[in-house]
Order: structure tokens, then sequence, then C-alpha cells
């Protein structure tokens, strides 16, 4: 059994290649088609209500969509009139980059806290691990709506109770002081409700991965005077590594898209300060009824993302079995 | 591997040639009569009172054989997008309420039935200036007008007389004195504020602006020059911080008067004016219910004495989509909302009406009366599709304002800055 | 693993303080909830509420369609997370463990599939339920909360599932069973907690969508629970108290599934206590 440990516990890898080779009967047709069977319920509904629509809204990037035109089912096309508005805005760039840094500090805050929490509850005693998990769905499931006016109170300027207490802690300058004077305040604070309600997630998801290592390695690792640090390295993190790879990849694709949180608080202000490319799109296509603007933003958003998770689609497409471990 | 592009490629020039082929593209053909028809009219919460559309829709049913109005009371959140995909469907419903900033956007699009042809059938004659030209687009009537709201200052009477002011402010000029005769008398208490003013009440600015003979923007053909730079912009933002900073307001400088909600400030009892439509006395009221019978309002005073600023009104239109198949109909629904009777039941209600002149039953309440006052010399925003959007957007004209107030900006920058954004806004 | 007695309590105590420190706004949240009207903006120190009221769960329990709006969200949330989860373990499965043609392909396609902002995919999808004569009915909410949920569920179950450890079902499979049989007695009760995290997310990102709710569904009685949620703001202002207290109600419902799925989160890892 030591041996089993010491090897590095091969959980998260894919079959091996020679096992198909390896004096097992040929596959049948049958068999070959069981992938595609199993697969079929989600390519279809994937395709067709997701598929369908996406290149639909890269179609419509090149078109004018207005009101109108939709309501009347006019087809004007403007071959690459969209994009080049969008892009000739000097505050196009400006708001990428503000987009990038924003989302890449709010999933590392994310995930590093994420993996902390799951990692603790491993070893908190029953009540309190549910308790701790209690409060997280509930941070989960509360509606934006209210989860957004919750954060402005508690950061408002008169009234709210975090200037409260830090007056009340001696703190004075804090008496009237406005969490939303500039832009990078204002996206601390969004970031600290998106990181709030993001959590929840990322810690369940590697909780139950952890969950999953077979408890024998774990009494084994104890067994053998495995330090904290040693059980965490062996045992924990492989079961979990491509959940925590898997759940930054998530985050960042869903953090770069938030815009209910950062529309509410300050709608992109101060000034347009806090506008992040999910805020343009709203800007430019949705509050103007400009759909072929909207679509052209949205497709450079996809392309964004698309170069922010480039290593991690390389390793996918790279990787014969398309594995990350 | 290229068989399967292949097949991608032919998919998406069927999605790129066939994707926005929606609504019916204008064919309201008319029913034989006789047969059953249903009017489907959409009006927003909170505009006309639930005892006028029963009484209405009863008698439109009545004189309309075989007609049932489907009546549907929308939310103002997120309509934008419940009215695009409505106009654009099969069945889109027959009468819209428009937002009178939000008019000419939807006739600049051609989705609105024109109606120059039936304005002297709708009472004509007694229509609001300011929501008729919000209706107009390119010489044509595409919605009538409905019904306008103007803000005016609420006071505290008790307040007043206790600081000893006899007559509520007719000028600039007493109005700065009473609120220094305010906060001499209450200004021991920290919590007093002797007019409640946030930083982003853009409404309460346009007043001050229009007194002074400016406007946000000068119509140039069909186009809109912004023009918050010339001096007259200038002094009425002048006087807006004059007024703050005199008033000792603890309203926030980058906020609006919805976040926090003024009235449930001023509903706390502290505060002697604050600047608002009638309704938000109400909304004071329900956490307060003595607040009302010690509070009264004042048209906003002009810079000259005996003169009232003119203010900006705002209210709602109504429209028909193009693609109605009950264009008849609904105008017959709306000449029976827009005649005397309802718009009587309007001004009963506390609203401005759109299409009476008579605004007698508005006296009735003194905060309404103030309003009622104020509202001969109501003004519209420029008239142009874009305003629309910069609503619905990012407000340069509040972003201005808290940058002044703030201090980040001088004067002639954050105007300069606001006309750019205003001018690429209009453009764009 | 064996734990000293004050590794215990100071873990522990780690634990109450994360737990709390997450729940303050939760908390902030509920005593709005439960404040008079008048007192939700106050100079006074309020940490600790002044004075309790259940006027606002009375308002917002009259504010109508409740019920309606509920049943509404309980039947596209359900329907879809059932059916997301069906598909997603169905799909997980040889994305996981099988090799086959195209199989990057339609990674790839879920991968982009979540990339795309749901704003300004609205209007295709409106034109697709259109054309499919599934406007104003429930199951076109239903079927866009399925497609939504999808992607993330076929990849997360997909993520579990590499992260069982493949000896496993080499073990069952030298014993006879066939490889789906293999995934069927061996993985599946493992993936028990992966299901758990999963079937939650999706049951939350659907219960919480506004935007499709509020315009593909015409009818008022139609509706889901987002949309009353933001009736509550109206053009006289908004009844905070009533918000509050309407978000503690809308809360519960994902509380109660989490409760009762939560349970299977302790079967898995007892389940995982296989022959080594």
């Amino acid at each position: 059994m030591t041996a089993t440990i010491h090897t590095s516990v091969p959980a998260g890898t894919s079959p091996p290649a020679p096992a198909r080779a390896s004096g097992r009967k040929r596959v049948g047709l049958g068999e070959k088609a069981i992938p595609y069977l199993l697969l079929a319920p989600a390519v279809v509904v994937m395709l067709v209500l997701l598929g369908w629509p996406a290149i639909q809204v890269v179609g419509i990037s090149f078109r004018k969509l207005d009101l109108g035109e939709l309501v009347r089912g006019e087809l004007v096309w403007v071959g690459l009139g969209n994009y080049s508005e969008v892009l000739a805005d000097p505050e196009f760039w400006t708001i990428t980059v503000r987009t990038v840094l924003f989302t890449a500090s709010v999933v590392a805050g994310t995930v590093l806290a994420g993996l902390f929490i799951a990692l603790l509850m491993r070893h908190l005693a029953g009540p309190v691990r549910v308790f701790v998990q209690i409060t997280l769905v509930l941070a989960w499931a509360t509606p934006i709506l209210a989860t957004t006016t919750v954060f402005q109170w508690i950061f408002d300027q008169q009234y709210g109770i975090l200037n409260k207490t830090l007056v009340a802690l001696g703190l004075d300058s804090f008496r009237g002081y406005s969490w939303f004077s500039s832009g990078t305040s204002t996206l601390a604070v969004i970031g600290i409700l998106v990181l709030w309600q993001a959590v929840p997630f990322v810690c369940f998801t590697i909780y139950a991965g952890l969950l999953q290592a077979p408890k024998e390695l774990y009494e084994a690792a104890a067994m053998d005077g495995a330090s904290p640090w040693q059980t965490f390295a062996t045992v924990s993190w492989p079961s979990i590594r491509p959940l925590v790879t898997l759940v930054t990849f998530l985050s960042v694709i869903w953090d770069f898209k938030v815009f209910a949180q950062v529309w509410a608080i300050r709608q992109g202000g101060p000034d347009g300060e806090s506008t992040t490319l999910p805020v343009l799109l709203y800007l430019r296509g949705i509050a103007d009824r400009s759909f072929g603007v909207a679509s052209a933003i949205a497709v450079l958003m996809i392309l964004v993302l698309l170069v922010l998770t480039a290593r991690y689609l390389q390793l996918l497409l790279r990787t014969r079995e398309g594995d990350v471990s | 591997m290229k068989r399967w592009t292949k097949a991608v490629a032919g998919a998406a020039a069927i999605a790129l040639a066939t994707a926005g082929c929606a609504g019916s593209g204008g064919d309201s053909s008319e029913q034989n009569s006789g047969e059953p028809r249903t009017l489907t009219v959409w009006l927003m919460n909170g505009s006309a009172p639930e005892t006028l559309t029963t009484a209405l829709n009863k008698e439109f049913e009545g004189a309309n054989e075989g007609v049932t109005v489907k009546y549907e009371v929308q939310e103002w959140n997120g309509i934008q997008d419940k009215l695009t995909t409505a106009l654009a469907s099969q069945d889109p419903p027959d009468i819209i309420e428009l937002g009178n900033t939000q008019a000419p956007s939807f006739a600049a699009e051609g989705v609105l039935t024109d109606l120059t042809g039936d304005v002297d059938s709708m009472n004509g004659d007694q229509w609001l200036d300011s929501l008729k030209s919000s209706g107009e687009w390119d010489g044509k009537q595409f919605s009538t007008p409905f019904y306008a709201a103007n803000r005016s200052v609420i006071y505290r009477t008790d307040m007043f007389q206790q600081a000893g002011i006899t007559a509520p402010p007719t000028s600039r000029e007493e109005w700065l004195d009473a609120i220094t005769k305010l906060r001499a008398k209450f200004g021991s208490d920290p919590q007093f504020q002797a007019l409640y003013l946030p930083g982003q009440n853009w409404y309460t600015l346009l007043s001050f602006i229009y007194d002074e003979g400016g406007d946000i923007a000068k119509a140039d053909g069909t186009e809109f020059k912004a023009t918050m730079d010339s001096p007259e912009a200038k002094a009425g933002i002048e006087f807006y911080k004059q007024l703050l900073e005199a008033s000792g307001t603890t309203a926030p400088k980058d906020n609006d008067e919805q976040n926090p909600e003024q009235a449930g400030i001023y509903g706390q009892g502290k505060v002697a004016m604050m600047i608002a439509l009638p309704w938000e006395l109400g909304t004071a009221a329900t956490d307060n219910p003595d607040i009302e019978k010690n509070s009264s309002a004042f048209p906003i005073p002009s810079k000259k004495a005996g003169e009232t600023a003119p203010v900006f009104q705002g209210g709602s239109n109504l429209a028909i989509p193009v693609n109605s198949k009950n264009g008849d109909l609904a105008k017959d629904y709306l000449k029976l909302l827009l005649s005397d009777k309802y718009q009587k039941q309007l001004a009963e209600a506390g609203m401005v009406p759109g299409a009476s002149t008579d605004l007698s039953a508005l006296d009735a309440n003194p905060v309404s009366k103030a309003m009622a006052e104020a509202s001969k010399n109501g003004r519209a925003v420029p008239a142009t599709p874009k305003w629309a959007t910069i609503e619905a957007g990012q407000n340069p004209l509040k972003d201005m304002l808290t940058a002044y107030l703030m201090g980040a900006k001088d004067i002639d920058t954050a105007t300069k800055d606001a006309n750019a954004a205003l001018d690429a806004a209009f453009t764009g | 693993m064996k734990k000293t007695r004050g590794q215990t309590v100071a873990l522990n105590t780690a634990g109450m303080l994360v737990a709390l420190l997450f729940a303050f706004p939760t908390y902030w949240l509920l005593t709005s909830a439960f404040k008079p009207s008048t007192d939700m903006l106050t100079p006074a120190y309020d940490l600790i509420p002044r004075s309790l009221t259940l006027d606002n769960f009375g308002s917002a329990w009259e504010q109508p369609g409740f019920l309606t709006h509920l049943t509404n969200s309980v039947i596209v949330t359900v329907g879809a997370v059932a059916l997301s989860l069906v598909a997603g373990v169905l799909a997980a499965f040889p994305l996981a463990r099988l090799r086959f043609r195209g199989r990057k392909g339609f990674l790839l396609l879920v991968l982009v599939a979540q990339m795309a902002p749901m704003e300004a995919l609205f209007i295709p999808m409106f034109l697709l339920m259109q054309d499919a004569g599934l406007l104003n009915k429930l199951p076109s909410l239903l079927l866009v909360y399925f497609a939504i949920t999808l992607p993330f569920t076929v990849w997360t179950l997909r993520g579990f599932v590499q992260g069982i450890p493949y000896e496993l079902e080499e073990a069952a499979m030298v014993d006879g069973l066939s490889r789906f049989g293999a995934f069927r007695k061996v993985v599946l009760p493992l993936l028990g907690p992966g299901i758990v995290a999963t079937s939650v997310f999706a049951f939350i990102t659907a219960w919480n969508e506004f935007l499709y709710a509020f315009v593909f569904m015409r009818d008022k009685d139609k509706q889901t629970l987002p949309v009353w949620l933001s009736s509550f703001r109206t053009v006289f202002g908004t009844d905070w108290g009533g918000i509050m207290a309407a978000s503690v109600m809308y809360s519960l419902p994902a509380l109660v599934f989490f409760l009762i799925v939560q349970r299977k989160l302790v079967s898995g890892a007892t389940a995982g206590a296989l022959k080594g």
C-alpha cells in the first residue's frame, strides 16, 4: 500500500492508449456508436439552442439591425461597419484592458478563497461545516437585485454600516467617505460583490472533488506520517487539479461577462470609469437598440476571451486525449 | 474534417441570409365587422389610475360591439427590451405608452403609425406643447400626448413658519434667504437639511439652465448640437452649486434623487425642502403620515422676481405600433382616452393632462397646484431619437454635475466634456 | 487524519470566521427585511437593528402574483436542471473516458458556447422561439434554461469524472462489467458530490434569470419570480423593505433544494471507501 501512495495516485487520468490493443475484442459497431449516442442529447440542444443563435450573432454583427429593421424584417448589410465603429472609439481599448484586469483580480481572489475554504471545510466539525455551507448557499442564491442593493447600503457614503463602523472605531476620516469616487474603488466594491457570490460555486466544486478522493489514501498518508502539505500535494491536489483548472476557466468566462452588478452599482461611472466591455455592449447595443453593434461587441468579447483562455484551449486540443491533468 | 467545415459554412450561410425575418411587415388587415376582436392596450404602472381605465375600457367595449379590451399594466423595469420584442413579434400590442423622452427614437425607426391626420379628432388643439413635440418626427405626428408631470419645491409649512418665513419664495434671492433663515433656526441639529439636493438631479439643473435662457442643445435642422458650454448653461450650473452649498445638504454628490430615495429622507422629518414630483410626498407620507398636512409646494423660483422658472416636463406619449392589426380600433380608443372626460380624470388623479388645457382639478391639492402652475412653462429634452439612448445609458449631465460639484473638474472642463459626450451621442 | 485538540479548535474557529464574514451581507439583508422602512437609512449606528417588524413580509406576500410566479419558476427551473443533469452525465462519460472522432470539436463547441454574452444572444433566441411558435409558452423558457446550464454542466461533470481514478473502473471491468456498466456501478455513485454542486449551480442560474423570462413571457400569469421581484420597483419609488423580504422568500427554495441534496455530499464521501 505504501507503494501506491508514493507513485502519484493517478486520479484524473484517462484510459491510456495501449489499453485498446491489450487483447480486448475489437470494438464493434455498436460500441463505436455509443459515444455519439450518449452525446446526442447534449449536442442537439447546444447546436440548436446555442449554436444557431450564436452563428446568427456573428451574422448580425455584419448588419445594421436597429429596431426598425428588426420590426420590418429587413436585411441591411454593412460589412465591417459595426466593427470599425466600435474599434475606432479610443475608449474601447481602455475598457478592454480594464475588463481584463478586473476579471483577473476577481478570478484570482475567487479561486484562492474557494480553494482555501474547501480545504478548510474538510476539517470542520459537522455543524460548523453545515453552517459555513448554508452561508455560502445563501450568498449564492440571493437575487442580484437584492445583493447589489445591500452592498450599496453597506458602502453608502452617509448611512453605510461600513463607514459608521470605521468612524466608531476611531477612523474619523471615513465620515462621509465615498467608496465610489473613482473607477478603481468602484470596481473594487463590485469585485467584492461578484467574488462573494462566486466563491460558493468554486468552493463547492472543489470540496466535492476532495470528497471523491478515496478515504483510504488519506488514512494511508496519515499512517505514513505525511505532513499536511505532503498530504495535500499527493492526495488532495491530484483529485482536484482538473477541477481547479476547470473552475478557473469558467470563472474567467463568467467574471468577464459580468454586467448586472457593474450596471446596478454605478452604471459604469463615475464618468465612465467603471465601464467594462459588457457595459459597453449594453450602452452601444441594447440602450441604443442597435443590435448589429451589440453583436459586433459580443463577437469582440468572445475573441478577447479566446485569447485569455488560449493556454487552456491549447492544452485541451493539443493533448491526445484532450485531457488536462 | 473538411466535410464538417463545409457543413458549418453552409449552415452559417443560411443563418446569415435568413436571420432576422421578424414581424409581419405592417399587414394590418382589418377583419370583417361583427367578428370578435381584441384590442391589446399596454399602459405603464403608475400612469392612469385604475378607476379611469376600468371606466374607459367599459365604455369602449360598450360602444364597439364584439370588441374586448385586453388591458395590461406593464412595469417600467426592462420595458425597452419588452417593447422591442413585442413590436417585432407577429402580434404586437395595439396601443403602447412611451416615455416622452423615448418617443422620438421609436418614431425615427418607423415602427409607429403615422397619426398626423388624426390629431384634430383627438383633441389636438388642447395638446400640451412639450408632449406634442416629443411625438413629432420628420414633420409628422407619431405619438399623442398622454400626461405629464414636473417638479416643484415641496416644503414644510411648519418649519417655514417657525423660521419666520411668511410666504413661499418667488425669486432666487428669496429662496436663498429662506434657506439662511431655516439654517439659523434649525441648523444646530446636525441632521437638519434646509434643502435636500443630491448632486445628480439634472431635472432641477435644467430648470436653472432654461431660466438663464440656455438649453441642453440647439436644433440645427434635424440635427442637434449640444450647448452645455454656453454662458447661460454655465450660469445655471453655478446656481445649482450655489444652492447646494448654501443648503448644507448631506445628500451624495455622486448620485441622484432616487439613490437614496429622497422621499424617504424627507419623510424622516429633518428636511425642510425637496425638489420633487407630487407623488413623492405621498411616498414620504407612507412612513410618516403627519408630514402631508405639514407640507405644501411652490414652483421653482425664477431669477426674475415674480416669475416661475421653466421646468423639465416628464411624461408619457401614446402610440400605435405600425404592425398592429387593429389600427382603426386603436385610434378610436385614443380618441376616447384623449377626450375631455378622461383627461379631467387624469387631472383629478394629480397629473398634468396631455390633451386638456383645463388644469382646475389640480388646484385641489397645494402640491399639484404648484406643479400645474409651473407646467405652463414646461419644456422637453431635445426631440432627438438619440435622447432615449442617453437616458438608458450614461447621462453626461449627471457626470458633469458630479465632477464639477466634487471639484474634480472646473466648470469649463466639465461643460466641455459634457458637450463632447452629448454631441457624440447625438451623432453616434 | 488525527488532529490535536488545539488544531481542531483553531480550524473550527477559522471556519466560523469565514462563515461570519460570508454571512454579513446576508445578515444585512435579513435585518433589512425585518426593519421598518423608516429605519432603512438612518445615521444611527444600527449593526443590531433597533426595532423589528413583519410588515415587509406582509407587503411582500401581498404583492400580486407570488404563488403563480413561484409555480412557474419551479416548473422551468426544476425541469431545466433535471434535463441538464441527464444530458450532462450522459455526455460527461464519453468526453472524459472515451476517444472518438469529433471529440475535440465538441469540446470546443461547449467551451465557446459559454463565452457568448446572454444580452447579445437574446435577439436571435427571440427570433428562434418565435419561429418555433413557442413564445409566451413556458416550455420555451425551460429550453432556454436547459441550453444555458448545459455547457457548464457537461464541462463540470466531465471534470469530476476525470477526478475519479480510472483504476476503479478497470478493476470493475476485470471483474466482468462492461465499460458502460463499470461507469454506472463505480463512477456514478462517486459522482454524487459533483452532481450536487452542478445541480445547485444550475438551479440558481435558472432561478435567478430575468431577461429571457421577462421578454419571452408576455402574459402576467406566465412570469417567473425574478420578474415578480422587479415589480417592487415602481415609478413611485421602491419598497426596499418589501424587496428585502421578497428576496428572503425568494432564496428559500434554493436553500431548501440545497439542504435536500447536500446529504448526497456526505453519502458520496462514504461511497468513496471502496476496496482500495
